[in-house]
Formats: structure tokens, C-alpha cells, sequence
């Protein structure tokens, strides 16, 4: 039976709670992203990454996420944006980058809307 | 006997690290954060601390979700500065205290703040993104470092209000040391951001210094809200502020903001600000410096 925290009701649109049964759900998502800090599955990812998410255990859903490099639809199906961007350092993408495809936007249209457009 | 003569509220941007790391101290976009950091770390060679106290968390980096403690505390005299995807960023381990971490563990634990405990694992940028804004590191730190973590990643996370007495139970718990340490407390995180789904990019300056003077004046009204009204004022992963609670509750009820730094350059509103204790019978020092970029 579904229970509501809370602490966690009325959370705005377009924000994901990660809680314990997001995080279940998702474990070894999330565990694929977090690895990314060993050098060891950087390379593995590098040199097939087919095999590193066969082997992470992913499934058809999740790797098709993966495959597409759907940043936003990663963090829908309940990953945790601080794994998430581990993985951005691995397939060279900055945290600018992965927040304008959040938005839909290009970088140049996000950072248009940034205190300082033209930070880096 | 351990005391604790000042706080620090300061963000943990990872950008700031990399900023840092690839020397942009004067590039005019880094500047105003740089700037902003130089009268904090004066204030730390003048008051020359032995400990930086600090709650912050680990962006499940060092501890991950199959195992993920709601606050933990990090004992060792040595703790490497953590890989985050990008590899190793040349600064020294941080150093502890293990007697000193031992007796906060066991001082927090005997006041029913039931503590997990690491060691021997690297921290990430929830410490070490500031810390070398604060202190200088070459050769070493001059000073120990007590870690504690605070989950403000996986819900259910501590409420605003339980954050606030650990910092009150840190506080009996310093000065229940009885070696003459002088402690600053550092709460890191914050301000406004929201850096996942569609809401990302959100800020609120107008809420981040209502903040600020609810920190200092006022901080029993922040404990009564609830994550969502921290989401929702500030953005989703704003709700690391309640660190910024403990730190506020490991200090005196009086207190001089001495210095303080706002800059809002792309995601996250990067602040620092710097407390020092009224003691009773003062009148109110002028603020000294604020800068608001
Ligand atoms: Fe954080």
C-alpha cells in the first residue's frame, strides 16, 4: 500500500523525488552510473558499452536510455541526478550541457537565460 | 576545553573545484567568487583554528544507495579527496583528528543521535569543492577535519528541525572535549538550484536572503518547514540547506554575520557567509564586509 511522506507532498512540477521505492526500482541504474568513478568500468564503458550495461545488468527499457543519451528520461525512470552526472564526465558532456537538454533547450538558449550568459 | 569560536555557510558547487583546479582564480566570470572566498580564508588565518567541523554530504560518491546512512560520521587521520568521473584532483588528504572524531561519535551516540560511521574512504565535493577556498593546502592543511555526513539525496531525509539539534548536540559535544581545540562549524550546499527535470535552472534570490537572515536572526521558523516548502522556495536540490541548520545550531543564539558573498553566475546561487557569536551585553557589530555580485 502506497503511503505519502509528508515531508514530500506538494513537490512542484518537473521535480522527481528520489525516494526508497524510486531508488529500489532502479538500483542497478543507478549502481551503473555511481561505477562510473572507477577508472576500470570508465574504460569498460568506453571500449563497449553494450557490454559494460549487459554486464551492469540493465535492462531493454534502461538501455535504450542509455543508448539514446536521454538525460531527462534517465532521471524520469527514477535516477539520481549525483550518479547521473558521473556518467556526463565519462561521454564528455558539462553539467551545462546535460541541464539545457533537461530543458529542451540548446546550451546557447539556456545560458541565455543564466545571470551570466556567457560563464563556462 | 573544545570550543567552537565561529560558522561557515558556504556552497559546494563541484564547478568551483574544477575552476579552481584549472587556475580561473582571476577570470572576470570566476573572479566574483574567488573574491568573494579571500575575506573568509583571512578570517581563518586570524582566528587560526585547529578544526573545521563540517556537515556536508556525499553526492553517493563514497557511500552509495544500496547502503545509505541518514548522517554519518567520518573517523581517520587521513581522507583522500574523492574520483568523481573525472579522475584525481592533486590536492592533499584531508586530515583528522581521530580522538576528536571518536569523541563527537561517542558524545552524539550517548545523546541519541544514532551515527553510522566510515573510515578510510575518500570525500567528495560536499567538502572538498570549498575547502581549499578556506585553507591552504601547500604543503598540508594547517589544520583536522571532522566529517559528517548528512543524506539530503534519498528520501526520507532528515527533517529541517532534526538537523538543527544535531547541530545543538555538536555543540555540547565539542565542548564536552576537554583539550583546548577552537572549532568552526562549516554547513555546506545551497543556495537556490534545481539541477534535475524540466524545473532545472530554477532560482529564487529573493527566498536565498530571506534565508540568510532567517539563518541568522531567526532560525527556529526554517526548522518548521517541510522539504517540499524548501523545494519549492529554492529548487529541488536546495534542500541541502538544512545543512546549513546544523551548522546554525552548533552556535550561540546571538550572531554577527561578518562577512558574506551572493553570486548567482549560472545554476547556483555560490554564497558564503561568515558568523561570528554576540556575546551577551554587545551591541551588534557593524556588518564588515558584504559583497553582492
Ligand atoms: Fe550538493
Amino acid at each position: 500500500m502506497f503511503t505519502q511522506n509528508p515531508q514530500t507532498l506538494g513537490m512542484p512540477e518537473g521535480t522527481y523525488v528520489f525516494d526508497l521505492r524510486t531508488c529500489n526500482r532502479r538500483l542497478a541504474f543507478n549502481r551503473f552510473f555511481w561505477n562510473m568513478i572507477r577508472p576500470e568500468a570508465r574504460e569498460a564503458f568506453w571500449q563497449d558499452e553494450e557490454a559494460a550495461m549487459a554486464s551492469a545488468g540493465l535492462d531493454d527499457e534502461e538501455k535504450a536510455l542509455v543508448r539514446a543519451r536521454d538525460w531527462l528520461g534517465i532521471v524520469q525512470s527514477g535516477v539520481n541526478f549525483f550518479v547521473l552526472e558521473k556518467w556526463a564526465r565519462v561521454v564528455r558532456k558539462t553539467n551545462l550541457e546535460v541541464y539545457a537538454i533537461m530543458r529542451g533547450e540548446s546550451l546557447e538558449e539556456f545560458m541565455q537565460t543564466r545571470a551570466v550568459p556567457h560563464a563556462r | 576545553m573544545a570550543r567552537i569560536i565561529g560558522g561557515i555557510g558556504t556552497s559546494h558547487v563541484p564547478t568551483i573545484g574544477v575552476a579552481y583546479d584549472k587556475g580561473r582564480q582571476e577570470d572576470p566570470v570566476w573572479a566574483p567568487l574567488f573574491e568573494g572566498y579571500k575575506p573568509v580564508a583571512r578570517w581563518l588565518a586570524e582566528k587560526q583554528p585547529d578544526v573545521l567541523l563540517f556537515f556536508y554530504n556525499d553526492h553517493a560518491t563514497t557511500l552509495f544507495f544500496d547502503l545509505y546512512p541518514t548522517f554519518a560520521l567520518g573517523v581517520g587521520a587521513r581522507f583522500p579527496v574523492a574520483d568523481e568521473g573525472a579522475g584525481l584532483r592533486g590536492l592533499p588528504d584531508i586530515r583528522g583528528d581521530v580522538d576528536f572524531q571518536a569523541h563527537i561519535g561517542e558524545a552524539l551516540v550517548n545523546e541519541e543521535f544514532d551515527l553510522a560511521f566510515f573510515q578510510n574512504k575518500p570525500i567528495d565535493h560536499g567538502i572538498a569543492s570549498p575547502l581549499p577556498l578556506l585553507w591552504p593546502h601547500e604543503p598540508d592543511w594547517p589544520g583536522t577535519v571532522v566529517p559528517i555526513a548528512i543524506n539530503v539525496l534519498q528520501y526520507p531525509l532528515p527533517t529541517a528541525r532534526r538537523c538543527y539539534r544535531l547541530g545543538q548536540a555538536v555543540r555540547r559535544a565539542v565542548e564536552s572535549y576537554p583539550e583546548d581545540l577552537s572549532v568552526v562549524v562549516v554547513g555546506t550546499g545551497g543556495l537556490s538550484h534545481q539541477i534535475h527535470g524540466e524545473r532545472t535552472g530554477f532560482n529564487n534570490t529573493e527566498w536565498d536572503l530571506e534565508f540568510l537572515e532567517l539563518l541568522r536572526d531567526d532560525p527556529e521558523r526554517l526548522t518548521r518547514l517541510s522539504h517540499a516548502d524548501y523545494v519549492r522556495l529554492g529548487g529541488a536540490e536546495s534542500v541541502e540547506q538544512i545543512m546549513w541548520l546544523a551548522m546554525r545550531g552548533a552556535l550561540g543564539p546571538q550572531l554577527d554575520e561578518v562577512h558574506r558573498n551572493y553570486y548567482l553566475m549560472t545554476t547556483t546561487a555560490m554564497t558564503v557567509v561568515t558568523y561570528e557569536e554576540r556575546v551577551a551585553g554587545d551591541l551588534a557589530a557593524p556588518m564588515r564586509e558584504q559583497e553582492v555580485a
